[in-house]
């Protein structure tokens, strides 16, 4: 084995098909993209060099800073819930269910197989306040909270909130089962040890179970975080971006200035920051890791 | 001699180019063998998607080597596939577009057909009524037609006619009416209209009738023309009207999560007594489900607010959207299938659908429902005309203007932010 890793060539024969397909399908598109970013105007009608202008443009445009701000709260938003509510509903199926685990286990990862559009549809059906209230608002009133009634997705301070319940409400359950699995691996013996010296839940989940659930738990923070740092479909699917552009992510904005409004160089930009974004989110994790 | 020679050459070549810029119109073969490609917004469901799809059917009888394909995207793709088929110069021969800024763009790059020139030459101007040339060139700005119509409607206030009695109100013709009889159905607990704001287009309309009813006709276009600003006091005002008609309660709760269908079908249910929309709504006023029955609805056109600035017989109309030619892919096939459609469509959607489209017809239109029959009266009699609030708008200030629209209603930007905030996006664009 050493004798075949030591050759130089034999290395390149393993890396190379790979790095081949890595540069193809990930650092040509990003180059283009910039190369893109450059230009304004479509493709074919109206394509001129414009140097750094749409960059400069970025600074100025002030539905990107919202998209920006928007993408950031719904990342934070989501995030936590996601792994949080992931990591409770793993300890409830790992201590808190004597009976019906598997049960429980299939409702909760339910939602990860339901197509984004009919959850979408399903949930604009609950917030739903005109012309009939939905399951949230009817609840609400029958049980004498009339001025809790509002219209959650229609207005800029709750859209968020609600659009991020969603998703947290599709994906807990896919992050409830890696954190069970995790949670799988902590040796009995550990546990039932720390039981007799007299250790609560508490203690042992701050002692002994988070720090040993750390390397699930930096994986589903990745998963998470590349999961919402491009929010789009579930947005499309219940608010399209609305009321005004509360939930207009970055990647939506992108979508529509480069293929609705025709400006792809711009759109290009846009996707540059993204993909900043991306390695400076991972970067954090990272370092999270390392720590 | 041999400069002579050369002269007399280059003189004939220049008359030569010269003949041919003249005729350049292309001559129509009726038996050219030709697979049509057709990129549509109309499934074969609707109406629109029948009539075009019968028009196709029709011409490949009389001309058995002409085949069609037609493809089908939602409309709120169009622009993006239109986009990306420009881009690879791929244009389909025949295709769904927009009118307005959208298709100036097409124009401006040479990539359609020259509508009235082909139709002269075939001595078809007359088959388009003037009605539908003069909205199509003022929205594209030109002297000459680049597409053709396949719609003619008009728009205004649709109101359910059992509610009106219900609760004892007049119809109103001019704004401030409107506004007592909103006040007369708050009191009743009927909800006075409905908005499909979270489609934002419907709601747009609303503040584009007030402000063609306050500004007249011209003044979308000329703001767009940078003549005039969108933060002109008139603009204001108009979106202030709308945003205090929301805050009144008029449209009841969360009108931006209501969509323009759930808002037409509340109004054909009893739910609310006014919409503003589209005569595209006929189809579900004359449909078998309408439970408030084909007589149950009536149209009114916008309120009235100064008579000499704009009369009552001005409406919001457009062509709905419009079908284009492709002109790297125009020749002898296509100008024989425009020829035939051009001379054809109006009695076929009149007859078969009692559709008007914006062409001339024959056939009688006495078979028409009696509310269809008022929709094309109000079009044939309507004195002048205005376009909708986005018409003359890029994409980016029309996303800007749709939007907000939104925030503007919630309460969470008052009307002159809305108005900067087109101008903003207005700015920005150019």
């Amino acid at each position: 084995m050493k004798k075949v890793l030591g050759s130089k060539k034999a290395i390149a024969l393993f890396v190379v098909p790979g790095l081949i397909l890595y540069v193809g399908i990930v650092f040509v598109p990003v180059i283009w993209s910039f190369g893109y970013s450059l230009f304004s105007g479509t493709p074919g009608l109206d394509w001129r060099f414009t140097g750094l202008k749409n960059y400069q443009k970025l600074f100025l445009d002030s539905r990107f800073k919202t998209a920006l701000i928007v993408n950031l709260k719904y990342i934070l938003y989501t995030m936590l819930g996601q792994v949080v509510l992931g990591l409770g509903l793993a300890l409830i199926f790992r201590f808190g269910l004597k009976r019906f685990k598997n049960t429980f286990r299939t409702i909760a990862f339910f939602p990860v197989i339901l197509p984004t559009v009919a959850v979408g549809q399903l949930f604009a059906k609950i917030y739903e306040i005109q012309p009939h209230y939905g399951l949230l608002n009817s609840l609400l009133s029958n049980i004498g909270l009339q001025n809790l009634v509002q219209p959650w997705i229609g207005q800029q301070s709750t859209a968020l909130p609600a659009l991020s319940v969603m998703d947290i409400w599709v994906s807990m359950g896919f992050y409830a089962v890696i954190f069970y699995g995790g949670l799988l691996d902590i040796s009995d013996d550990v546990m039932e040890a720390a039981k007799i010296d007299g250790c609560g839940f508490w203690k042992m989940f701050r002692t002994i179970i988070f720090p040993l659930l750390r390397p699930v738990t930096i994986t589903c923070l990745v998963f998470s975080f590349a999961g919402t740092v491009k929010m789009f479909e579930s947005a499309t699917a219940l608010t399209g971006g609305g009321p005004g552009n509360a939930t207009t992510s970055l990647s939506m904005y992108m979508y529509n200035v480069a293929f609705s409004y025709g400006n792809v160089g711009y759109g290009s930009a846009i996707a540059i920051v993204i993909f900043l974004i991306c390695v400076i989110g991972t970067r954090i994790i990272r370092v999270l890791d390392r720590e | 001699m041999k400069k002579k020679l050369l002269s007399v050459i280059l003189t004939a070549a220049l008359a030569a180019s010269m003949t041919a810029v003249g005729v350049c119109a292309t001559e129509p073969d009726t038996q050219a063998e030709k697979n049509f490609k057709v990129l549509s917004i109309w499934s074969d469901e609707s109406v629109d998607g029948q009539i075009l799809i019968g028009m196709l059917d029709k011409y490949s009888e009389v001309n058995p080597n002409f085949t069609y394909e037609y493809e089908y995207v939602a409309a709120s793709d169009l622009s993006t596939k239109i986009a990306t088929l420009v881009s690879s110069d791929d244009l389909p021969d025949l295709f769904a577009y927009v009118a307005g800024t959208p298709l100036k763009n097409l124009i401006n790059a040479d990539k359609v057909v020259n509508i009235s020139e082909e139709l002269e030459s075939l001595g078809l101007s007359d088959q388009i009524t003037d009605g539908a040339k003069s909205i199509m060139t003022s929205l594209s700005g030109t002297d000459d037609l680049y597409d053709l119509p396949f719609g003619m409607n008009v728009e205004g206030f649709w109101y359910n006619k059992a509610l009106f009695e219900e609760a004892g109100a007049e119809v109103p013709t001019t704004w401030d009416e409107l506004l007592e009889v909103c006040d007369v159905f708050m009191e009743k607990g009927i909800q006075p209209l409905a908005t499909g704001g979270a489609d934002k287009w419907p709601t747009t309309r609303l503040i584009n009738a007030y402000a063609y009813r306050t500004m007249g006709a011209d003044a979308t276009r000329q703001a767009a023309n940078g003549e005039i600003s969108f933060t002109d006091e008139g603009f204001v005002a108009a979106a202030q009207m709308v945003a205090d008609m929301v805050e009144k309660g008029y449209f009841g709760e969360g009108a931006t999560t209501v969509d323009n269908t759930t808002a037409e079908n509340m109004l054909l249910a009893g739910e609310c007594a006014m919409v503003y929309d589209g005569s595209w709504f006929t189809s579900s006023i004359t449909a078998d489900t309408n439970p408030a029955g084909e007589d149950g609805i009536g149209f009114m056109g916008v309120p009235v607010v100064d008579e000499s600035i704009s009369p009552s017989t001005e409406y919001p109309m457009n062509c709905g959207n419009i079908l284009c030619l492709s002109k790297s892919k125009y020749d002898g096939a296509t100008a024989g299938f425009l020829q035939y459609f051009v001379e054809n469509i109006g009695d076929y959607a009149m007859g078969d659908y009692q559709s008007v489209r914006g062409y001339t017809y024959t056939v009688s239109d006495d078979a028409l429902s009696p509310i269809t029959k008022e929709i094309v009266d109000t079009i044939t009699t309507a004195t002048g005309s205005t376009a909708w609030w986005e018409a003359y708008l890029n994409d980016e200030t029309k996303s800007a203007a749709q939007d907000n629209v939104q925030t503007l209603i919630n309460g969470d930007m008052t009307a002159e932010e809305y108005m900067d905030s087109i101008q903003e996006a207005y700015d920005l664009s150019r």
